[in-house]
């Protein structure tokens, strides 16, 4: 027998021999005697849930603040496209952050954490790359002063995204012992991404600065917000 | 776990009797100190049944559970850090207290009856391990588990835990190699 072996059937051992462990105290003893049932997680119900109030959410900040006002110019399979990019990438981090792989408990962070960088790079670069607009559309140049007045554009589309950070977060709670900053970074960007689409059919400025570093930025922005308040909000 | 959580009382404490050795293992092999270890468990066994509403039902409860008692260790090693220095009364510090992995003192100590003598210069090695490759250690040769669970458990990447299994391996071995174990 090799030494690796020796050492590897020694370590074994040691995990076989489990201690015993120590009665419950009192007050615990005294809690489990008095249980009450509690309903497990429903992770697709809570999808769900998250999905449909975040949108009816998102619908009443947009039918509050008026369509754009450049939007009967826009050829209709941009705005449809645009939309349905930001829409699905709200639902599918949302997904990614709320369900987890079958059989398991906790959700999988890690996908929400890269799916969340994925999300920031390509709305930063496509709001600089691919500038949605029309011949309504409000351009101006791409000075520091006007870039520092998206800053309405920053604040509405981090409220949008407020709702579902909440929600998730408190929905999640016990759920992420582990990697939940990376899972409220996955849910404050799909928070971001719904802040996005509200912005896209909010917001009639086609200046590729604003679009990029504005409305992609509202993603960053949220992803850091989910990020700070899930660890804090689901643990118990 | 599915009968606790529908409030059947027997459940848990059938869960306790089932889980409960096993998370001690892991509390006593990564705190190395019993009344710690015992104190985290039922600090960790206390999460759980706060956040029972968590489970899935069909779900696999044994590594949320672990993951919970990884976090609690780390906020009591992160709650000592802030508090590292201890003053008797009379303003002299505290001696540390010698202990042994397994929490008992040196003299109540009984090693596992397969070869003894490896299983003692193994747990001793493993106590100079750096907590993160300890855990690796501990999580995947001493509880059996899979590099992946390892991971959820720790809240790693499977990449970062292969490597610090690896690493706290080697260094286990290096260090048995160096007590005369071969």
């Amino acid at each position: 027998m090799t030494s690796e072996d020796r050492i590897d059937q020694t370590l074994t051992g040691l995990g076989r021999d489990l201690p015993l462990p120590p009665p419950l105290s009192a007050e615990f003893e005294a809690e489990i005697t008095q249980l009450r049932p509690a309903a497990p997680r429903q992770p697709r119900r809570q999808f769900s849930v998250v999905a449909l109030l975040s949108l009816l959410y998102g619908g009443f900040l947009v039918v509050m603040t008026d369509l754009r006002p450049d939007i009967d110019d826009l050829p209709m399979l941009g705005v449809l496209t645009y939309s349905a990019v930001w829409l699905t990438s709200f639902l599918v981090i949302t997904w990614l952050v709320l369900i987890p792989g079958r059989g398991r408990v906790m959700p999988n962070w890690r996908y929400a954490g890269v799916s969340a960088a994925i999300a920031v790079a390509t709305f930063v670069a496509a709001g600089l790359l691919l500038p949605f607009g029309g011949p309504d559309s409000v351009t101006f140049a791409p000075t520091l002063d006007s870039l520092i007045n998206g800053h309405k554009c920053l604040i509405w589309g981090t409220i949008t995204s407020l709702v579902p950070i909440a929600l998730g977060s408190l929905l999640l709670r016990g759920s992420v012992p582990v990697g939940s900053r990376w899972a409220g970074a996955g849910l404050g960007a799909a928070g971001g991404s719904l802040g996005g689409l509200m912005l896209h059919l909010h917001c009639p400025v086609a200046e590729p600065l604003h679009l990029g570093v504005i409305h992609g930025g509202v993603v960053l922005v949220a992803s850091v917000i989910g990020a700070v308040l899930l660890p804090t909000a689901s643990r118990h | 776990m599915e009968r606790y959580c529908d409030g059947e009382a027997q459940a848990f404490r059938d869960l306790y009797a089932l889980v409960a050795p096993r998370l001690l293992g892991y509390f006593l092999r990564m705190a190395r100190e019993r009344a710690l270890a015992e104190d985290l468990l039922q600090v960790t066994f206390l999460k759980i049944h706060r956040a029972r509403g968590a489970y899935i039902r069909g779900a696999d409860p044994v590594p949320w559970m672990y993951a919970i008692a990884h976090r609690t260790f780390l906020d009591e090693m992160r709650k000592r850090k802030r508090a590292k220095v201890k003053l008797s009364s009379d303003g002299h510090d505290v001696p540390e207290q010698a202990a042994h992995i397994s929490g008992k003192a040196a003299s109540e100590v009984h090693e596992p009856s397969h070869d003894p003598e490896l299983a003692k210069a193994a747990l001793a090695a493993l106590e100079k391990l750096p907590d993160k490759q300890r855990e690796a250690v501990v999580l995947t040769k001493l509880n059996g588990k899979s590099i992946a669970e390892a991971a959820a458990i720790s809240g790693t990447t499977p990449g970062a835990m292969k490597v610090r299994a690896h690493r706290g391996y080697a260094a286990l071995r290096k260090a048995l190699a160096a007590l005369g174990v071969s």
